[in-house]
């Protein structure tokens, strides 16, 4: 990657795009700006692309049929741009492999955030967490549907999850059997959410044990360790 | 009191009526059927005697030396021991008049005697497993008077069997009520069948706002009005769809120039220029939202799920706290509801949201009661005029004399929530509490 990432802006607004990309170019980035699909195709043709930030709703091929093509060809990160907020968008457009989506109106100040934090990954090889939304992980009796973060007990019935225990949660159940410290479970949890995790990870930890733990003074799934951190104990499989 | 033995369905009280009818009728024939045979009964006592009497006095000259005469002659009354037949010597009177004997008077009475058996009927007691080979029999003896001071009087056995009769009627009844109640039980099912259906599918396109659409069948005017149903329910789905479709586009549509302008904003000069321009547009972009969520409100697409409601207070309360937001949670027992929970998680946001906001802070508890499940959160603020409780669920209203004037929406948060509480079948409550501040409650059936 060059010192100045290449991105590549699909919209077919004129006036988003042109003021994005102006945003974009002036936070440290080379932006190419297209209007359909068609053009984009060309473009990650001609060019190294490092990122495409991309529109949903647009004539012709719209944004999630561009995605998928991106993802059958490459591994370029794609960012979706949706005016939408219905959840069918952002878990359809998860499902085609898109990396991340920002909900229109969007701040452009989190837009940046976001991609420097896919670049971020990129960059220390970390892997790419493949849409995590729609997916259920099954351990222990528990269900944890990242659709609805919510977790779902053996009677069926839905535990709801705030935020921050919802990615302490995941952090968990994509990790099973591994230690994680507390600054490890910090930068895990604020990857995705930055600043909700103002508050000690222990804390999370005991509300999440208050969840799902037969006795949580006595814990078995979530445990700690010592002079470690915390591992969840269980089979985890993914559904 | 309702009379419970009417039954509340059309075809139920068709039937009712029915059998009452075919009842009262069984009856009425019933009495003129025993009058009838009552008739044919004293007939048949009456006519051996008759006969018999009539009989003798025709060959009165040419007596035979009969052992045992039919009919005995005598100057005097004969001794007449027993219980007196009215009914007898009136139809023996009328029976000698038809036959054209001019008689003086009848006598005629009854009294039981033991007689044995004849060997017949000993046979036939044998068989059934009796014992006695006496058995008591009706006697009747009459007298007739034929001239002055002359008499012949005969006997006769009637007999004492009880009369058989209501066992036919019932059998009767009973084939009647097959014959006649069976096909109206079939067709009042052909018409209760689809009625109920259709019922069921505007009570459940009431509820949900979805249904499938009802089999044509039945009774020729029972499908004109499913026909008729099924084409009102197309047109609605129709017209909400469209109604979805334009709200998608709208969203849509004013979605795109306030993106437009956040990003624009950006390049604003003044930090705190460029700080009030995107708070106004988030707040543009959150009454939009209301909006559209209020407009699609009974339309949803989430699935019902069963849902332990304390853990999702618990969830959106620990939101609030990640934010800051000075919101108290009591500790909640376990309390299962079937809901769509984003839509509860909504409802629950917007009342934490107005506690904060006008009430200085927000105590959320949940509570089981008589078979409802109640979410409350009660602030600390001045509450709501009585009077204006109403009132403020209604869309666009907000409070005046407001405190907080600056604070933004469109008056959309408790309506909203109370069209999500409505497509759950519950309610939301506003009251103001003793100590001060106002409680509003989510309502859901537990």
């Amino acid at each position: 990657m060059s010192e100045r990432p290449h991105l590549l802006l699909v919209d077919d607004e004129r006036s988003i795009r042109e003021p994005l990309a102006q945003y974009l170019t002036r936070n440290g980035f080379r932006v190419t700006a297209v209007e359909s699909a068609a053009e984009a195709r060309v473009r990650l043709n001609a060019n190294a692309i490092d990122l495409v930030v991309l529109d949903i709703m647009m004539p012709g091929e719209d944004g999630l049929s561009l995605c998928r093509h991106i993802r059958e060809t490459s591994e370029i990160p794609v960012i979706l741009l949706t005016a939408r907020s219905e959840e069918t968008d952002r878990i359809v457009g998860l499902e085609m492999g898109a990396d991340d989506y920002v909900l229109k109106p969007f701040s452009p100040r989190e837009l940046v955030a976001r991609i420097k934090v896919i670049f971020r990954r990129v960059a220390t090889g970390g892997q790419r967490v493949t849409a995590p939304d729609g997916a259920t992980y099954a351990f222990a009796g528990w269900l944890l549907k990242t659709q609805e973060r919510t977790l779902v007990d053996a009677e069926g019935v839905a535990l709801p999850l705030s935020t921050a225990e919802y990615n302490l949660m995941m952090a968990f159940a994509t990790r099973p059997n591994q230690v994680l410290s507390r600054d490890q479970l910090l930068d895990i949890t604020q990857g995705r959410e930055a600043n909700a995790f103002d508050r000690a990870i222990d804390n999370q930890i005991s509300r999440l044990r208050k969840k799902i733990e037969p006795d949580p003074r006595n814990p078995t799934l979530i445990k700690t360790v010592w002079g470690g951190g915390y591992t969840l104990s269980a089979e985890v499989r993914k559904l | 009191m309702r009379w419970r033995l009417w039954p509340r369905s059309l075809v139920g009280q068709i039937i009712l009526l029915v059998a009452i009818a075919l009842f009262v009728a069984q009856a009425i024939n019933f009495a003129l059927l025993l009058q009838e045979r009552n008739r044919l009964d004293l007939t048949s006592q009456t006519a051996p005697g008759v006969y018999r009497i009539a009989d003798a006095l025709d060959n009165r000259g040419e007596r035979r030396g009969d052992d045992r005469p039919r009919a005995r002659f005598a100057d005097n009354p004969p001794p007449l021991n027993g219980q007196r037949r009215a009914d007898v010597e009136n139809r023996a009177a009328a029976m000698f008049e038809d036959i054209g004997l001019n008689v003086r008077s009848i006598h005629v009475v009854q009294d039981n005697e033991r007689l044995p058996m004849r060997r017949w009927e000993r046979f036939r007691r044998h068989e059934g497993g009796g014992g006695s080979v006496m058995h008591t029999v009706g006697r009747l003896v009459m007298a007739v008077e034929y001239e002055p001071g002359k008499w012949v009087s005969t006997q006769i056995r009637t007999g004492s069997r009880p009369q058989r009769f209501g066992g036919w009627l019932i059998a009767q009844t009973g084939i009647l009520y097959v014959i006649v109640l069976l096909p109206l039980l079939w067709v009042g099912r052909r018409l209760a069948r689809p009625l109920g259906q259709l019922t069921r599918s505007a009570e459940q396109f009431a509820r949900t706002g979805a249904a499938d659409p009802v089999d044509e069948r039945g009774p020729g005017d029972v499908r004109q009005l499913t026909t008729a149903f099924n084409a009102m329910r197309s047109r609605i789905f129709l017209m909400l769809d469209e109604k979805d479709r334009m709200l998608g586009a709208i969203g849509h549509d004013l979605r795109t120039p306030l993106a437009s302008l956040r990003v624009r904003a950006e390049s604003v000069e003044d930090e705190g220029e460029r700080a009030r321009m995107s708070e106004t547009i988030d707040e543009m972009n959150r009454m939009l939202d209301d909006i559209l969520s209020l407009a699609r409100a009974g339309r949803s697409s989430e699935p019902m799920q069963k849902v332990d409601l304390s853990a999702l207070a618990d969830a959106v309360v620990e939101d609030f706290l990640e934010l800051g937001s000075p919101v108290g949670m009591a500790d909640s027992e376990r309390a299962v509801g079937n809901v769509r929970p984003q839509q509860i998680r909504r409802a629950l946001r917007n009342l934490i949201e107005n506690a904060t906001v006008y009430g200085e802070r927000a105590h959320v508890s949940v509570a089981r009661e008589d078979g409802a499940i109640r979410l409350i959160v009660a602030d600390d603020g001045p509450g709501i005029a009585e009077d204006r409780m109403e009132e403020m669920m209604e869309p666009f209203t907000r409070l005046e004399g407001s405190r907080n004037r600056d604070t933004g929406g469109a008056g959309l948060g408790l309506a909203l929530v109370r069209a999500i509480m409505t497509e759950h079948g519950g309610s939301l409550r506003l009251a103001n509490r003793a100590e001060g501040g106002l409680e509003a409650s989510l309502i859901l059936p537990g």
